[in-house]
């Protein structure tokens, strides 16, 4: 396994390239970031590109959200750069009180807010069956996100709609991924983790039909094409900082937890769902780093950090199992333990995790997996 | 009648699937655990596991995700990369395989196909021919020692007449290109041979497979089609049966 | 001692492991070997197989089994399961690379597929999925609706008497593609390899005589 030279993130992360220094492709997008892209011109194509849009007697555009510090931070760019959205909430799988209490912040900035109660029944048995078959107990969510906001824009006539960083610029991925400015159902079923895995391959799962899954399937493409839907991505056109957009959410009554949130040394991200940090902890589990990881190779990125810094709070912070969320997780599901650890240890990583002579994963006293020698991260 | 398949078959690298474009740079496409379990719920009909650590590394044949994915699948496994021995071919079935996939040593010793096929039965051997177009001719490729003067169909006669129970046939030119199939290409071999060829490398939307049905291709195989685009499996048999041709449909 | 388990035969003809997981999927234990005092004591016997028929009968001579199997299944009239070349093998004889007795259990006789004679060569080994039309109400489909796919990989097919016939498949002509006489039933197709429609096979043998 090879690191980062620069950051701290591990080649067992999914499509990371490293060039000759051994620098990722993630640190290489940050620092063309930095250097090479023109923002002020990126900043007059947007402002050019949503001239056109201003269609809807209404509204200007659509915004999917959370009330996390990125949907909190996208909402006040829009309304800074004079435009009226028409937010459109798909409901985390298990909220928090953080998460209600920031989403009717964003709400106050002064905003229509759509919040979708979707159909419990349908979505706990996607949650489960998600879980279970793919190893991403958020599938259905994002699912949910990509598909729900295309379908209002549709319903509404609203063909703009404004998605927040794009996740291969932050990142890094595929290279195709990195010039796009625009999210739309082919970025979806290529770029949008949905680990080859359709809304149709769930229609029969547990009794559930096609009429039941209506909400998660995406809008037709007669009908994205007649209202022009077009998504695109905040990140691509104003540079995404990230302690920037915490700030400016704060300074808006954005709250923050006053404890680091589990699987991480963070205290702003993931707020609204306990479901997230378990999904946080499955992607350590998968490939060998998780949000703390991610939190640490952004704040090198950004030049808060220095990596050796980097290196401690990883070893310190990641891999460490989300009691609560798990919890709660189970609560919520009512899969037993037993099963929970079963579908979990399907999925761990027996390349980078040490396992007994029966096989068995080995645990720490905190119930972190056990990293080989040369899986250190160092 | 016998149907035609449709079959996913990725590659494996690093104890993760993906798929390769022109076998030259490669995109995940997920953990081999869940892909398989996605597959078995999609009714696929068959699957087929490239281990390319094993085979261009020469690491050791990962028996352990072998397994991983053959306990996931109720439906025809074939694994391949790196079969070197006969012992090689019986790990990989012990793992779990039903089929196995030859390629070099294929290429260097045509009597190990026949041994192999008499102790494991032909229909237990598939034989792999990666092909690419030079100066207007097909020729043998192999990532190692590159093109080889060798006349693919001519490799393929050799290895039927050795005993493989089955061709699959890889145009490196069209893989990863989702612009469809090399019709050139199968239309060679179109009628040619006893055993069935399994045609490899460019799908990009169902009529694709329609084509190289009709071109000679017994059976279709593909990965980016499954993974990166709207289109499932279903998608593809729907479109295979709206052109008369058959193929098995499992709809939930 | 195990005892009163369903035994799938281990005679080093091909993947086994696959016919067990089919069994555990449908929540059934069934043990491999080749153990003889196992097998007397089976309630139930597979006997699966991929390769070469005189290697099947070699393995099954050389390990012993052929009395025993004769003995349970035969006399003490065990359910049996034959898969493929398990199939095959109940036959008189084949005619694989030779002539080769086999077990005897029906009349029948294993010949390899020829479309010399035919306007379209089908290709051999018959390799795919298939559909299966059963006749009668016959126990292990039930359940199944009738024509449905299961996976087929042979060169090699069963020649016998219509009223032992459970099913046809068309290749070209109508094939035999099951038969069952008394407890045995014999499948040219594999179960554990056809997903949904064989795993409800599976479960069907599994429950005659109502064992689970």
């Amino acid at each position: 396994m090879k690191i980062c030279t620069n950051c701290v993130m591990p080649s067992t992360k999914p499509d990371l390239h490293f060039n000759e220094d051994g620098v990722c492709d993630a640190c290489q997008s940050q620092k063309s970031k930095n250097s090479e892209i023109d923002w002020k011109k990126r900043e007059e194509e947007f402002l050019n590109l949503i001239k056109q849009y201003k269609v809807h007697p209404d509204y200007d555009c659509v915004i999917g959200v959370s009330g996390g510090k990125d949907s909190t931070y996208q909402v006040i760019k829009v309304l800074e750069l004079g435009l009226n959205p028409l937010c459109i909430c798909f409901e985390p799988t298990i909220p928090t009180e953080i998460g209600r209490k920031n989403l009717e912040n964003l709400n106050n900035l002064g905003v229509d807010l759509i919040h979708i109660k979707r159909n419990p029944v349908v979505y706990k048995k996607l949650a489960k069956e998600a879980f279970i078959r793919t190893g991403d107990n958020e599938w259905q969510n994002h699912l949910g996100i990509f598909t729900t906001v295309p379908k209002f824009a549709v319903n509404f006539n609203i063909p703009l709609i404004i998605w927040g960083e794009s996740p291969q610029i932050e990142y890094g991925g595929p290279a195709t991924s990195k010039t796009r400015n625009t999210l739309d159902r082919q970025w979806l079923e290529e770029f949008g983790g949905l680990l080859g895995n359709r809304i149709s391959d769930m229609v029969g799962v547990d009794g559930l039909s096609k009429k039941d899954l209506s909400l998660y399937t995406y809008a037709s493409d007669e009908d994205i094409h007649r209202v022009g839907v077009t998504g695109l991505f905040l990140g691509y056109y104003f540079k995404w900082d990230l302690r920037e957009v915490v700030k400016k959410s704060k300074e808006h009554g954005f709250s923050v937890q006053d404890r680091p949130v589990e699987t991480t040394y963070e205290n702003f991200e993931n707020l609204d769902c306990y479901s997230n940090h378990l999904h946080d902890y499955l992607k350590y589990v998968k490939y060998g780093f998780g949000r703390a990881t991610d939190n640490a190779c952004l704040d090198i990125r950004l030049g808060y950090i220095k990596r050796e810094e980097g290196v401690r709070l990883v070893n310190k912070y990641d891999g460490i199992p989300p009691k609560k969320a798990i919890k709660e997780y189970l609560n919520y599901t009512g899969f037993t333990q037993e099963e929970f650890n079963k579908i979990v240890d399907s999925y761990t990583n027996k390349r980078i995790f040490k396992r007994d002579e029966n096989g068995k994963f080995l645990r720490d006293i905190d119930g972190s997996l056990v990293r080989k020698e040369e899986f250190i991260v160092k | 009648m016998l149907k035609h398949r449709v079959i996913p078959c990725v590659l494996l690298k690093n104890w993760q699937l993906v798929k390769s474009i022109h076998f030259d740079s490669f995109r995940t496409i997920g953990h081999p655990t869940s892909t398989a379990r996605i597959y078995n719920s999609r009714n696929v009909d068959e699957l087929i596991v490239l281990d390319i650590d094993a085979s261009l590394n020469n690491e050791e044949i990962n028996t352990e995700i072998i397994t991983d994915i053959a306990n996931e699948c109720f439906m025809p496994l074939t694994i391949g990369g790196g079969i070197k021995t006969i012992d090689d071919i019986y790990k990989v079935l012990n793992a779990g395989a039903d089929k196995v996939a030859i390629n070099s040593k294929a290429l260097k010793d045509l009597d190990f196909i026949k041994q192999a096929s008499s102790i494991f039965g032909s229909q237990c051997i598939v034989c792999s021919i990666d092909v690419k177009k030079i100066d207007g001719k097909y020729k043998v490729f192999t990532k190692k020692d590159g093109i080889l003067d060798i006349n693919p169909l001519e490799l393929a006669k050799k290895y039927q007449e050795y005993g493989a129970g089955e061709i699959l046939l890889t145009s490196i030119d069209n893989e990863g290109s989702t612009k469809g199939y090399d019709l050139e290409l199968i239309k060679l071999f179109k009628d040619e041979l006893e055993i069935p060829i399994i045609l490899n490398g460019g799908m990009g939307e169902p009529h694709h497979a329609v084509e190289a049905i009709q071109n000679g291709a017994d059976a279709v195989a593909a990965a980016y089609i499954f993974h990166f685009s709207q289109y499932t499996p279903n998608d593809i048999k729907k479109e295979l049966v709206k052109c008369n041709i058959d193929s098995r449909i499992i709809d939930n | 001692m195990l005892n009163n388990q369903i035994v799938i035969i281990d005679y080093n003809m091909g993947n086994l492991r696959s016919v067990q997981k089919a069994f555990e999927k449908v929540g059934c234990d069934a043990v491999i070997t080749n153990n003889h005092k196992i097998i007397k004591n089976a309630s139930k016997v597979v006997l699966p197989g991929v390769g070469a028929f005189k290697d099947g009968m070699k393995n099954l001579e050389e390990l012993g089994l052929i009395d025993i199997l004769n003995e349970e299944v035969l006399e003490n009239k065990k359910p049996f399961l034959g898969i493929c070349l398990g199939m095959q093998l109940i036959a008189s004889k084949s005619y694989e690379n030779g002539e080769t007795d086999g077990l005897g259990w029906v009349d029948a006789e294993v010949v390899k597929f020829d479309f010399t004679d035919y306007d379209k060569k089908l290709k051999i080994p018959h390799v795919g999925w298939n559909n299966v039309s059963y006749k009668n109400n016959n126990l292990l489909f039930d359940g199944i609706a009738n024509n449905s796919d299961f996976y087929f990989v042979h060169s090699y097919y069963f020649k016998t008497n219509v009223d032992i016939v459970t099913s046809t498949t068309d290749y070209g002509f109508d094939f035999v593609s099951s038969v069952n006489k008394n407890n045995i039933y014999a499948f040219q197709f594999h179960p554990e390899k056809s997903q949904t429609a064989g795993l409800k096979l599976i479960e069907n043998f599994v429950n005659i005589n109502g064992e689970l």
